[in-house]
């Protein structure tokens, strides 16, 4: 009995350990790895970390230089995210360097980094593969002397009180959110041609990046809502990375502080840190905006079997259901633009899938007057949301000899012509041979 | 002036005309009757590219043996008339019964296909 219960004990302790990227089948179970410069920061950014813990998130602590860190054993990543508050470190401990980390992101596992002033060459790095640029000048900070943060002790306008979201409920959640964020650090710039990097948070058209203790001699590099603050990247796989240019943005400090924005009359009491980053780590962590498409299903009207061909211009009726992760479950996914394509080579038939409100989404159309190789095909990309891209190929043949209409009125002159051409030949003949 | 001259031309052509069937009054019965044979599959013919214009060509393939039948049999026929022609000396050696034999043949390979065809 006691043998049972400590393998027991084993297995449930052992399991965690053996965890995947986020797909559809495990969404649960995810552990994350912290890495950080100083251990302090595990208490002054407790309240970031504490949000992740309670919805469920097992972290796990460690110093970026700990010689014992690794994201694999024996060829399984032990982690399904990865969380980089170290913007000092020049080379992690352990096994992770920047091809390690790469490696992470390509295999569908989640990124977040935070940068902050001084930020070592390696996390430009990584963060240069995620398609954001920081400042290459080491000391600058983003300087905002019109919306910056009201405040008793600082007098820089390093501490900017930012409110330009970017409007999308997905990544930010459906509450809307009323007060300004504070961000104390260095700014970014995404490269226009990467369709997969968003500006979560853009700096106010008046910010740009210097360095504050320095008189401003030379136009800055990097100047108004150019600057980002915090960007996104979703990954072609549907990896998420979070790419923020300051670590004091999840601190407790700022989560808790009260903040009133420079020249508005409004103090809030709380900044809009706490919500910003919870809605936000809720998005790269899938738990909103990750779909999945299931029961893919196409027959003929009137038949429900599946046919392993169609003739041109049958009748087929064509459905699927589509489903949100909600953290916890897979709620139906609502929307009316949904559409499928019947493709060979190009789309033949494009119609937009009628939804029942529950998740399932369907359509009828007539297979075009062509035969060949098509797909029934989905590309679903909307902004925030993982891409979906459904395709099931069926071949389309023609008539069969035995299935053309046949004794068609519009032809009785034809086939009456064709007869009396005979008729006629009989006669004649009879005519010809005895009319001597 | 201009009166004179279209009096001369129908004069002329009623002249020709007359000749015409004169002449063609001194052909054989038998060679009469394929001449009546090859009117009949041409006019035939005719109405079917009239109703073709009329109502659309969505039986295409019945359209084609249709109108092919006729022009096919049409042509067959003068074939047959060159040949059992007595005045025409090309074919002199050829026996009015080895033409028409072959007229048949034609015919039936002819029919065959256009009933293939006429689906």
């Amino acid at each position: 009995m006691l043998k049972l219960l400590s393998v027991l004990t084993f297995l449930t302790l052992t399991l965690p350990f053996l965890t995947h990227s986020f797909s559809p089948d495990h969404p649960t179970d995810r552990r994350i790895l912290v890495l950080l410069d100083d251990l302090a920061l595990k208490s002054s950014h407790s309240l970031f970390f504490k949000s992740l813990q309670s919805r469920g998130f097992e972290l796990d602590f460690k110093l970026a230089d700990d010689p014992k860190i690794s994201l694999q054993r024996y060829g399984l990543y032990s982690y399904d995210a990865l969380i980089l508050f170290s913007p000092s470190v020049d080379r992690f401990g352990g096994s992770i360097d920047l091809a390690a980390i790469l490696d992470f992101v390509d295999s569908g596992h989640d990124l977040i980094i935070a940068a902050d002033t001084n930020a070592s060459d390696l996390i430009r790095q990584i963060a240069v593969e995620c398609g954001v640029d920081f400042d290459e000048d080491p000391a600058a900070m983003v300087i905002d002397h019109t919306s910056y943060a009201v405040s008793d002790t600082e007098g820089d306008h390093t501490v900017i009180a930012s409110d330009d979201f970017i409007k999308s409920d997905v990544i930010l959640g459906s509450k809307k959110i009323e007060a300004p964020v504070l961000f104390q650090g260095i700014g970014h710039t995404v490269n226009s041609e990467n369709s997969l990097v968003l500006k979560v948070l853009s700096a106010s058209p008046s910010a740009y990046s210097a360095n504050p203790k320095s008189k401003l001699s030379n136009p800055p590099s990097l100047t108004g809502s150019a600057i980002s603050l915090v960007s996104v990247v979703q990954a072609r796989n549907n990896a998420r990375v979070l790419i923020s240019g300051s670590l004091s943005l999840f601190s407790d400090r700022f989560f808790r502080s009260k903040v009133q924005k420079a020249g508005s009359p409004k103090k809030h009491e709380k900044s809009a840190n706490e919500q910003f980053l919870t809605e936000l780590s809720k998005w790269v962590f899938h738990e909103r905006g990750h779909l999945k498409a299931v029961n893919v299903r196409h027959h003929k009207v009137g038949e429900a079997d599946e046919p392993a061909i169609y003739r041109i211009n049958d009748d087929l009726e064509y459905s699927v259901e589509i489903y949100e992760w909600h953290g916890k479950s897979w709620e139906p996914y609502v929307a009316d633009d949904v559409q499928v394509q019947f493709y060979m080579m190009s789309p033949y038939v494009l119609k937009t899938l009628s939804t029942d409100q529950k998740g399932s989404y369907f359509t009828a159309f007539k297979v075009p007057d062509v035969y060949g190789v098509f797909q029934f095909k989905v590309e679903y990309q909307r902004l925030g949301y993982t891409s979906l891209s459904l395709s099931k190929q069926i071949p389309v043949r023609p008539f069969r000899h035995n299935e053309y209409e046949r004794f068609i009125p519009a032809a009785y002159p034809y086939y009456g012509a064709a007869f009396s051409m005979m008729a006629g030949f009989f006669v004649f003949t009879v005519v010809h041979l005895y009319s001597k | 002036m201009g009166k004179a001259s279209t009096s001369s031309t129908t004069k002329d052509a009623l002249a020709l005309f007359n000749t015409l069937r004169s002449a063609y009054s001194a052909t054989p019965t038998s060679l009469k009757i394929i001449d009546l044979y090859v009117g009949f599959a041409v006019s035939t013919a005719l109405i079917q590219v009239v109703y073709m214009a009329i109502v659309g060509s969505f039986p295409f393939n019945s359209f084609l043996s249709g109108v092919l039948s006729c022009t096919g049999t049409a042509v067959l026929a003068v074939c047959l008339r060159i040949q059992v022609n007595k005045e025409n000396k090309e074919f002199k050696d050829l026996a009015p019964e080895r033409a028409f034999a072959d007229f048949v043949l034609c015919n039936l390979v002819l029919h065959l296909v256009i009933m293939n065809f006429l689906g």
